[in-house]
C-alpha cells in the first residue's frame, strides 16, 4: 500500500523554478535513495494559480502519486513517470506544497526518487542500474542505429566515394527510395519534367516505357479499370502526357479563367476529339429522341449552343468533379516524429533554425582541426561537458530562447546526470513514447546530418583526423540537441503560438492540428478531379461512359490514378531512362565481342592504368595511336595498401580504398648522395614555411597586420591578376622558383623491413617484409591476367590531378587511393616487380617475368595530361630507346585525350585542335577562378571487367570503368574474380551512386553550388556564413552526369557470378537489392545474361549492326553530350 | 596647352569616370529588362570594356592633375533642386582630389579583377547575368560615392552600394539563409542611412547646401578647415560616425559582416573584404576637417575604433570557418584605419585602406584554397602548423578564459543586444502605436466603446 508522506516544502520561487527543500525528509532508507534537491521547473513564471501550469518534471523513473493542494490531500492516480503521464493537468490549482509518494512496495521497484548524486551507496546504485540500464542501452542503440543513416563522408581532404544511402543498402533500392523523401527530405528521382524532356529528345523511348510498365505490372496490367481502360493503357498514357497539377486554388483558377473547359488539351489527338464530340452529339440526340431528358442531358444541350466542344468538356469535368467528391480519398497521414518539423509544416515557424545556429557554431568549434587560433576550452572533456561549460560561462549574452538553460545545466551537473540520462529525461519531457523513440532519435540526428555525420566519422574512424572525437560524442551531441530543442520549442510554443500546453503534449496537439487542417483533403479532391479530367481527354472517355459509372467504379478509378503517384511515375520513367542505356551498352558490347579479339602478338609496350573511367579514353587513345601497345586496368592502389610519406611531406597519408585501413607505412628517402642538398633545401623550405605562416596569421590578426597590409597589400594584386589572366605562365614561374627548394629529384622508396619487426610508423618499422612484397607483386599481375607475353617495358600509371582553389580537390584524385594521387603505389609496384629476389620467387610460382622486362612507375595527371615517371635513373640502358618511344606516344596521347575531354567543357570551343585543347586543359587547372578543372568520373555509367581484347576498339566515351580480368587464368571457383569484385563492386558502385544522387538532387544529396562554399574546421564546407556541413559532390562536378545506376558487365558465366554473390555478402547486397545492375558476358560465346529479379536471364541483342567510326574523334567531334558506343576501325 | 582646354579635358575625363559604370549598368540591365538574354561572353566583355574605360579615364584625370599641379577639381553637374532666395540647393557635383582619385582607381582595379574572376567562377550559374548586373550597380555606387562633391551625391552612391550589397548577399534566392541575412543587412544599413540622412539635412540647414566645401572649408583635401561652429560639428560628426559605423560594420553593427558571406566568393571578396567595408572609413576621411574642429568627436572616433579592434581581434581568434575569420580580420584592420583617422593620420589611413583592400581581396578569393595552403605550409615546415598559444590565453586569468572564449564565440552577443535593446523596443513601440491608432479610430468612428475594445483584441490576436 502506498504510504503518503509529506515530502518537502516549496522553499523558494525563483524566476523559473520551484525548488523543493527536502532536508526534512528522513535519511535515505535501505530501499531507496532520495533526492535532496528536487526541482519542479515551470516555464517562465511560476504560476500556481494558472489553469494549466506547465510542469517540467525532472527526476526520471519516479512515481508521483499525489499532489497535496492547500491542505486537502487529493491523491491523483498513481502513475509511472511514463511519457503518457498526465498528472500536470490535475495538480493544477493552488499548489502550496507537494506531497510525493514513495511507494516502496509498488509493482515497480524503482518508484522512488533517485538521485545519482547520492547513489554511491552500492545497493542503490545497483538497484538503479537494473531498472534503468535497459532503457538507456535502448536509447544508445537507437542512436547508433540511426548513425548508419548519416552521410559517410569523412574529412573533405580524403574524399570518400560511398553510397549516400549506405544505411539503407539492406533494402531493395526502389524500396529504399520510397522512404528517402521522408527520412532525408531529398528527391529520389529527377523531376517529371526532366524525364519528359528526355522523352521528347528520344533519350527515353516509347518502347522502353512500354516494357517498363509491362514488367512492373506483370499480369495485373490487363485488368480493366471502371470499364474504361486497362491499367496498362492508363499508366502508359499518364506517362506519355504531361499532367498539370497544382494547388486547389490554382486549379480553380485554371478552370474558371483559362480555356480548360473551352477546348481540348493540345495533347489530345484530333481523332479522339472528333470521336468524343460526335458520340456525345449522338447520345444527346438519341436520349432526347427517346424522350429522356435528365438534367445532364439538358445541360449538355444548353451548352452545345456555345459549342459542342465546350459542352463535352464541361460535362466531363463536372461529372468527374461531382463523383470524385463522393469518393473516399483519405490519405494516410505521413508520420512526423518531431514537433519542430510539425511547427514548420503547420505554422511555418522554424524551430530548428534557432537550435541549429547554436549547434553549428559549437560543433564547428568542437570538430576544428586547428583552424581557429584559439581552441575550444575543455574540449578534451567531451562534447557535453564542453558545451555545458560554454553555456554556464557566459549567461549574459544568451539569446532569449535560451534563458534558463544555464540554470538547467547547473541542475543537471549537480545531479551528475550522464548524457544518456539527460536524453532520457528530455524524451520524457517531450512526450516521446518508447515506440516513437527510434524514429524520433533518428530524425533528430538527421536534422543536422552534415555535422552529425562528421562527428560520427571522427568518432569511429579516428585514424583519419588529427583531433578525433572521443567515444560517445554522438550520444552527447544528442543530449545537447534535445536539451536545446526543449528550450526552443517551449519558447516558440509560449511566444509564437501562445499555448500553455505542457511540452510533452505539444506533439500530440500539433498532430491533431495537422489532422484538422482540411486544406489537404480539399487539395486532394481538386487535384484528383483535374488529373482525371485531363486523362479523360487524351484517353477519349465519353460523357455517357462516365455518367453510367457506379460509385464503385469511381472509387476504383480514383484509387488507380492515385496509386500511380508522382513517385511511381518517376520511378518508371527512371527505369526506362536506365533501360535504354543498358540496351545500347549491352548491344554494342555483345556485337563488339562477336568480332575477332585484338591482342598484339608481341606487344611493344604494356601500360597498366587505374580502373577509373577517365582512363578509358586514355587507354583507347594509346591503343589507337600505336596498335602494338597493350593496356590493362586495375584498382589504382595496385593492391598495395599503405600509409605513405614523400620526401617533402610532413605527414603520412593513407593510399588505399576508403573502406580499408592500411597496416604498413612507407616513406620516400632522398638518396644518400644528395643528403646534404636535401637538408639545406629542407631548411630553406622551413624558413619559407615559417615566413608564410607568419604572414598568414599576421594579416589575420591585429596590429602587425596593419603594417604588413599597408606595405605589402598593393603587391597582392600582382599574383591575383596574373593567376586569373595568365594562369599557365604564373604556374610555370611558381614551379621554376619552387624547384630551388624542392627535395632533390633522386629518391628511393623505403619498401622493405626486416620480418622480425612489426610494421609501424617509426624508422625501423617502415615497409613490408619480402614475403609480403612477393605476395602483392604476384597478386597484382594475376588479377589482371598479365602472366605471359611481357613486353620489354611495362609502365604502371597511378593517377592524380592538379586543381587550384578548390576544397573538393581530393574528389578529383584517385578514388582507390582515398582521394590522393596514386603515384607512389604505381611506383612501389614497379619497384617490387623489378626486384630480382621477387622475380625469382614469382618464377618459382610459375609466373616468369623475362629478364629483359623492366617496370616503370608513373603518375598520370588527369587534368593536365602530364605524366611523371619515377626512378628513371635506374632504367637499364637497353630499355632507353623503348622508353623514348613510349614518351613520344604519351605526348601524342595527351593531346588526343585532352581534345576528347574538352568537348565536355562549355567554355572550350568545339573546333579546337588537339594542341589547343591540351593548352586549354592545362590553363584550366592553373586558373584560380576555375570551378571545373576537370569532370572527374562525372560521366560514369558502365563497369567492364574482363579481357581488354573483347572490347578493344570500342568507343566507350569515358563512361566505363575498365577492370582487366582473364577468366581463362582463373580456377573453377573463380577465386581471382571473387577477390577482384570484392573491391570493384562496392567501390565502383559507391562512386557511381554518389555521382548519381548528387546529380538527382544537387542541393539535397550533393553539396549544392560551389560558389558560396566556405571551408569549416578544415574538415568540410558550409554554404555561406553558417549552414550544415555539405557532404556530397558539388553541382559543378555533376552537371554533366547522367544519373543512372552503374551497369557491371563481367566476363564470366552466370553460375560463377551467383556463386561469388553467395560467398560475398557485400556484393550480394548490392546486386540483389539492385543498387547496381549486373550482366555477365560469356567468356566463350558472346552471350550476355542480365541479372533481373534474382536471376540471370539471357539478354536478347536488339541491334544487329555495330555503329562504326574511323577514329575516336570521329565518334565525338562537334558534340557535347553523351555519344553512342561505336566501334573504331574499318567497316 | 591653354587653360581652357585643360579644364575641358578634365571635365570630359571626369564625366567619363562616372558615365562608364553608368552606361555599363544600362548595357547589362536594359537587355535584361526587355527580356534579351545576353551570352555569358558578351556580358563579361561588356564589363571588361566598361571597367577599362573607367580606369583609363581615372588615370587620365590623375595625369592631368599631376601635370597641371591642380589639387582639387570640382565638376558641377547641375542642381537637382534650388531655392535661390534661401540660398538652398540640392546639387550633383563631382570632386576629384587626392582622396577620390585613389578610391576611384582602387574601385576600378578591384571590380575589374572580380569581373575577370567571376567570368570563369560563375560559368553556367543561373545567376550569371544577375551577378554582373549587381556588380556594375555596385561599381557605379562606389564611383559616385568616391567622387561625390556634395553630401547628397554621396548619399546616392552610398544607397546604390547598400542596395547592391544586400541583393548580392541574397544572391542564392532559393535558399532561406541568404535571403534572411540579406534582409538583416538591409535593416542595419537603414539605421546607418537614417543617421546619414539626418546629417545631410542638418548640413543643409546649417549651410544651405550639401557641398563638402561648405562643411570642410575651401582648402583641397586634407587641408580644409570647417566653418561650422563646434557644437554643430559634433552633432553632424556623430551622426556621420553612426552612418560610417553601419557601413563599416563597427561596433555595435558588427554582426552583419559574417552574415554577408552568403553570396558567391567573388562578391564576398569585393564587398566585405575590399570596398564596401571601407566606405565608412572613406566617409570619415572625407569629413576629416570636421574632426579637427572637435576634440570630442576625435575621441569618439578613436574609441569606436579601439572597441571594434578589440572585439574583432578576439572574435577573429575563435572563428572556425575561413570566411568568417577573414571577415573579422578585415574588421580588425578597418577599425585600426578608423583609429588612424581619429589620430589624424590621414595619408597613412588612405594607404592602409588601399593596401588592405588589395590584400584582402586576394585572400578572400583564395579562401577555398585554405586546405591546400595549410597542407603545403605544413609540408614546408615538416610538421603540423605551430600551435602558438594565443596571447589572449597567456594574458588572461584562467577563470576569465572560458568566459572570454564564449563571448567571442557569441560574437559579443551584439546581435542579441541589438535585437533586445533596439529592434524589440522599436517594434513594441510601433505595435503599441498601431493599437492606439486603432483604438482612436474606433473610438472616433463609432459610439459604441465595446466594439472598439473588441477590435483592439482582434488586432492583438
Amino acid at each position: 500500500m502506498p504510504q503518503w508522506q509529506k515530502f518537502g516544502q516549496l522553499s523558494s520561487r525563483r524566476d523559473s523554478f520551484i525548488e523543493l527543500d527536502l532536508s526534512g525528509w528522513p535519511s535515505p532508507s535501505s530501499e531507496a535513495d532520495v533526492v535532496p534537491h528536487f526541482t519542479l521547473n515551470s516555464n517562465g513564471r511560476v504560476a500556481p494559480r494558472a489553469t494549466q501550469p506547465f510542469w517540467r518534471w525532472v527526476p526520471f523513473r519516479t512515481t508521483v502519486a499525489s499532489a497535496k493542494t492547500a491542505g486537502k490531500q487529493r491523491p491523483i492516480q498513481t502513475a509511472e513517470m511514463a511519457p503518457k503521464f498526465s498528472w500536470h493537468q490535475k495538480c493544477c490549482a493552488e499548489v502550496d506544497d507537494l506531497m510525493i509518494d514513495v511507494d516502496r512496495d509498488g509493482p515497480c521497484n524503482g518508484t522512488t526518487l533517485v538521485n545519482t548524486a547520492t547513489s554511491d551507496q552500492p545497493r542503490s546504485a545497483e538497484h538503479y542500474d537494473q531498472a534503468t540500464e535497459a532503457m538507456l542501452t535502448q536509447i544508445r542503440d537507437s542512436i547508433l542505429k540511426a548513425a548508419e543513416l548519416l552521410p559517410s563522408q569523412g574529412p573533405i581532404t580524403g574524399f570518400a566515394f560511398l553510397n549516400p544511402l549506405q544505411g539503407l543498402e539492406h533494402l531493395p533500392m526502389s524500396d529504399a527510395l520510397r522512404q528517402v523523401k521522408q527520412i532525408y527530405h531529398c528527391e529520389p528521382y529527377l523531376s517529371e519534367d526532366r524525364y519528359r524532356q528526355y522523352v521528347a529528345s528520344g533519350r527515353i523511348g516509347v518502347e522502353e516505357l512500354t516494357e517498363v510498365v509491362d514488367e512492373d505490372l506483370q499480369q495485373t496490367g490487363s485488368e480493366r479499370i471502371a470499364g474504361l481502360a486497362t491499367r496498362r493503357e492508363l499508366r502508359l498514357h499518364m506517362l506519355q502526357h504531361p499532367l498539370h497539377t497544382g494547388d486547389a486554388r490554382e486549379l480553380a483558377w485554371v478552370i474558371a479563367e483559362t480555356e480548360a473547359l473551352q477546348s481540348f488539351l493540345p495533347d489530345t489527338s484530333p481523332v479522339v476529339r472528333e470521336r468524343i464530340i460526335s458520340e456525345t452529339q449522338q447520345w444527346v440526340s438519341s436520349e432526347q429522341a427517346a424522350g429522356r431528358n435528365p438534367d445532364h442531358i439538358a445541360q449538355l444541350a444548353a451548352d452545345s449552343s456555345e459549342s459542342w466542344e465546350h459542352a463535352c468538356l464541361n460535362h466531363l469535368f463536372h461529372t468527374i468533379h461531382q463523383n470524385i467528391e463522393q469518393v473516399d480519398i483519405t490519405a494516410p497521414v505521413v508520420s512526423v516524429s518531431r514537433p519542430a518539423e510539425l511547427l514548420k509544416q503547420i505554422f511555418h515557424i522554424d524551430c530548428d533554425a534557432l537550435v541549429h545556429q547554436e549547434l553549428i557554431t559549437f560543433c564547428a568549434a568542437f570538430l576544428d582541426q586547428g583552424f581557429a587560433h584559439w581552441r575550444l576550452p575543455k574540449r578534451d572533456r567531451g562534447f557535453f561537458a564542453a558545451y555545458c561549460s560554454i553555456v554556464t560561462a557566459n549567461q549574459r549574452s544568451a539569446k532569449r530562447w535560451m534563458k534558463g538553460l544555464a540554470a538547467e545545466i547547473d541542475r543537471i551537473q549537480a545531479a551528475r546526470l550522464t548524457p544518456l540520462q539527460v536524453i532520457q529525461e528530455s524524451l520524457q519531457l517531450l512526450g516521446v513514447t518508447v515506440e516513437q523513440q527510434p524514429d524520433f532519435l533518428r530524425d533528430s540526428l538527421l536534422a543536422l546530418r552534415g555535422f552529425c555525420g562528421m562527428l560520427w566519422q571522427n568518432e569511429f574512424r579516428s585514424d583519419r583526423v588529427h583531433f578525433p572525437c572521443p567515444k560517445d560524442t554522438l550520444v552527447e551531441f544528442m543530449a545537447v540537441r534535445l536539451l536545446l530543442d526543449r528550450f526552443a520549442l517551449e519558447h516558440l510554443a509560449r511566444n509564437e503560438i501562445k499555448t500553455q500546453l505542457p511540452l510533452s503534449r505539444l506533439q500530440d496537439w500539433l498532430l491533431d492540428e495537422q489532422q484538422q487542417r482540411h486544406q489537404e483533403r480539399l487539395n486532394n479532391t481538386e487535384q484528383l478531379a483535374y488529373t482525371i479530367f485531363q486523362i479523360a481527354q487524351f484517353e477519349g472517355w465519353l460523357p455517357q461512359q462516365l455518367t453510367a459509372m457506379s460509385s464503385d467504379d469511381w472509387q476504383a478509378l480514383a484509387d488507380e490514378v492515385r496509386n500511380f503517384s508522382d513517385h511511381e511515375r518517376r520511378r518508371l520513367f527512371h527505369a526506362a531512362f536506365e533501360r535504354q542505356l543498358v540496351r545500347r551498352t549491352l548491344d554494342s558490347i555483345s556485337l563488339r565481342a562477336a568480332l575477332p579479339q585484338v591482342t598484339p602478338a608481341a606487344p611493344e609496350l604494356q601500360v597498366i592504368c587505374c580502373i577509373d573511367a577517365r582512363e578509358e579514353s586514355f587507354r583507347r587513345h594509346i591503343e589507337e595511336t600505336n596498335p602494338d601497345v597493350e593496356t590493362f586496368g586495375t584498382a589504382g592502389f595496385f593492391g598495395i595498401p599503405m600509409y605513405f610519406r614523400s620526401a617533402g611531406d610532413a605527414h603520412f597519408s593513407a593510399l588505399c580504398p576508403i573502406v580499408m585501413k592500411p597496416q604498413h607505412w612507407v616513406v620516400e628517402d632522398v638518396v644518400y648522395a644528395f643528403e646534404e642538398q636535401h637538408n639545406s633545401r629542407a631548411r630553406a623550405r622551413r624558413a619559407i614555411g615559417e615566413a608564410s605562416h607568419r604572414l598568414h596569421v599576421g594579416t589575420r590578426t591585429s596590429v602587425l597586420g596593419a603594417f604588413v597590409s599597408t606595405a605589402l597589400g598593393p603587391l597582392a594584386t600582382v599574383p591575383l591578376v596574373s593567376r586569373i589572366l595568365f594562369p599557365r605562365m604564373t604556374a610555370q614561374m611558381h614551379r621554376t622558383v619552387r624547384k630551388f627548394v624542392s627535395p632533390p629529384a633522386i629518391t628511393r622508396l623505403r619498401l622493405e623491413r626486416s620480418p622480425n619487426v612489426p610494421p609501424g610508423p617509426t624508422e625501423s618499422q617502415i615497409g613490408f617484409t619480402l614475403d609480403e612484397l612477393c605476395a602483392m607483386g604476384e597478386r597484382a599481375l594475376r588479377d589482371i591476367g598479365l602472366t605471359e607475353t611481357f613486353s620489354p617495358l611495362v609502365i604502371v600509371l597511378g593517377h592524380g590531378t592538379t586543381c587550384l582553389n578548390n576544397p573538393h580537390e581530393s574528389a578529383y584524385h584517385c578514388g582507390a587511393c582515398a582521394g590522393n594521387a596514386g603515384g607512389p603505389n604505381a611506383r612501389a609496384l614497379a619497384v617490387i616487380l623489378n626486384d630480382p629476389r621477387v622475380r625469382r620467387r614469382l618464377a618459382a610460382n610459375g609466373l616468369d617475368i623475362p629478364e629483359d622486362t623492366w617496370f616503370i612507375g608513373g603518375l598520370h595527371n588527369t587534368a593536365t595530361e602530364e605524366i611523371t615517371f619515377f626512378d628513371l635513373e635506374l632504367l637499364p640502358t637497353r630499355q632507353i630507346a623503348a622508353f623514348r618511344a613510349a614518351r613520344e606516344l604519351f605526348e601524342e596521347v595527351a593531346q588526343r585525350n585532352a581534345h576528347e575531354r574538352c568537348r565536355r567543357f562549355e567554355s572550350a570551343a568545339l573546333d579546337l585542335t588537339p594542341q589547343q585543347a591540351l593548352r586549354h586543359a592545362q590553363d584550366r587547372t592553373e586558373n584560380l577562378a576555375q570551378t571545373r578543372p576537370e569532370y572527374g568520373n562525372g560521366t560514369n555509367a558502365v563497369c567492364f571487367a574482363g579481357r581488354r581484347s573483347r572490347i578493344r576498339g570500342l568507343f566507350l566515351d569515358r563512361r566505363s570503368f575498365l577492370m582487366s580480368y582473364d577468366s581463362a587464368q582463373d580456377n573453377n571457383t573463380a577465386d581471382i574474380l571473387a577477390r577482384i569484385l570484392g573491391a570493384v563492386i562496392p567501390v565502383c558502385a559507391g562512386i557511381n551512386l554518389l555521382y548519381t544522387f548528387s546529380a538527382i538532387d544537387p542541393a539535397g544529396w550533393g553539396s549544392g553550388s560551389k560558389l558560396p562554399h566556405n571551408v569549416t574546421s578544415l574538415l568540410g564546407v558550409m554554404d555561406g556564413a553558417s549552414s550544415d556541413l555539405r557532404p556530397g559532390l558539388p553541382w559543378q562536378g555533376v552537371d554533366i552526369h547522367e544519373p543512372v545506376r552503374l551497369l557491371f558487365v563481367i566476363e564470366c558465366s552466370p553460375d560463377k557470378m551467383l556463386s561469388i554473390m553467395d560467398r560475398n555478402p557485400a556484393i550480394d547486397r548490392i546486386v540483389r537489392n539492385a543498387w547496381a545492375q549486373v550482366a555477365t558476358l560469356d567468356p566463350v560465346t558472346t552471350e550476355i545474361h542480365l541479372f533481373r529479379d534474382g536471376q540471370f536471364v539471357l539478354y536478347p541483342t536488339t541491334e544487329s549492326k555495330l555503329q562504326m567510326a574511323t577514329s575516336s574523334a570521329d565518334c565525338y567531334r562537334g558534340h557535347r553530350d553523351n555519344r553512342p558506343f561505336s566501334m573504331i576501325g574499318e567497316a | 596647352m591653354n587653360a581652357m582646354n585643360v579644364v575641358n579635358i578634365m571635365e570630359a575625363l571626369g564625366y567619363s569616370v562616372v558615365l562608364a559604370p553608368a552606361l555599363l549598368l544600362a548595357a547589362i540591365g536594359v537587355p535584361m529588362l526587355i527580356g534579351i538574354r545576353l551570352s555569358e561572353r558578351r556580358v563579361s566583355s561588356l564589363t571588361n570594356f566598361g571597367v577599362a574605360i573607367g580606369l583609363l579615364s581615372g588615370l587620365g584625370v590623375l595625369i592631368t592633375m599631376l601635370l597641371t599641379g591642380e589639387r582639387s577639381v570640382p565638376i558641377s553637374v547641375g542642381h537637382m533642386f534650388e531655392i535661390p532666395q534661401e540660398h538652398f540647393h540640392f546639387s550633383l557635383k563631382l570632386l576629384f582630389d587626392r582622396l577620390s582619385i585613389p578610391f576611384v582607381l582602387l574601385t576600378f582595379v578591384l571590380c575589374g579583377v572580380i569581373g575577370a574572376f567571376a567570368r570563369a567562377y560563375l560559368h553556367r550559374d543561373t545567376g550569371y547575368r544577375r551577378f554582373f548586373l549587381l556588380l556594375s550597380l555596385f561599381q557605379l555606387g562606389m564611383i559616385l560615392s568616391s567622387v561625390a562633391g556634395t553630401i547628397e551625391t554621396l548619399f546616392l552612391g552610398w544607397e546604390l552600394v547598400g542596395l547592391s550589397s544586400a541583393l548580392l548577399v541574397a544572391f542564392f534566392q532559393d535558399r532561406e539563409g541568404p535571403v534572411i541575412n540579406g534582409l538583416k543587412i538591409w535593416v542595419v544599413y537603414r539605421i546607418a542611412d537614417a543617421a546619414f540622412l539626418l546629417a545631410a539635412l542638418l548640413l543643409h540647414h546649417l549651410t544651405g547646401g550639401g557641398d563638402f566645401n561648405a562643411m570642410t572649408g575651401q582648402g583641397p583635401w586634407p587641408f580644409g578647415t570647417t566653418e561650422i561652429d563646434s557644437g554643430h560639428v559634433l552633432l553632424v560628426g556623430l551622426l556621420l560616425l553612426i552612418a560610417a559605423a553601419g557601413k563599416s560594420a563597427l561596433v555595435p553593427f558588427s554582426g552583419w559582416l559574417p552574415r554577408a558571406m552568403e553570396g558567391p566568393t567573388p562578391s564576398s571578396a569585393v564587398f566585405y573584404g575590399a570596398l564596401s567595408v571601407h566606405l565608412g572609413a572613406f566617409l570619415l576621411l572625407r569629413i576629416s576637417p570636421l574632426l579637427d574642429a572637435s576634440l570630442t568627436l576625435r575621441i569618439a572616433v578613436v574609441l569606436l575604433g579601439l572597441i571594434t579592434a578589440v572585439f574583432a581581434t578576439l572574435t577573429a581568434h575563435v572563428q572556425t570557418d575561413v570566411k568568417s575569420a577573414l571577415a573579422f580580420a578585415s574588421l580588425t584592420q578597418v577599425s585600426l584605419i578608423v583609429m588612424e583617422i581619429g589620430f589624424g593620420l590621414r595619408y597613412f589611413a588612405l594607404c592602409h585602406i588601399i593596401g588592405h583592400a588589395c590584400m584582402r581581396t586576394l585572400q578572400l578569393l583564395r579562401a577555398p584554397s585554405i586546405l591546400r595552403d595549410n597542407h603545403a605550409r605544413e609540408n614546408d615546415l615538416g610538421s603540423r602548423l605551430p600551435e602558438k598559444p594565443s596571447w589572449i590565453t597567456s594574458m588572461t586569468p584562467e577563470w576569465m578564459r572560458t568566459w572570454l572564449y564564449t563571448w567571442a564565440l557569441e560574437r559579443g552577443g551584439l546581435d542579441t543586444m541589438l535585437m533586445n535593446w533596439f529592434v524589440r523596443p522599436f517594434l513594441a513601440f510601433f505595435y503599441w502605436s498601431d493599437r492606439m491608432e486603432r483604438r482612436w479610430t474606433a473610438f472616433l468612428s463609432s459610439d459604441d466603446a465595446d466594439t472598439a475594445a473588441d477590435d483592439v483584441t482582434k488586432a492583438e490576436v
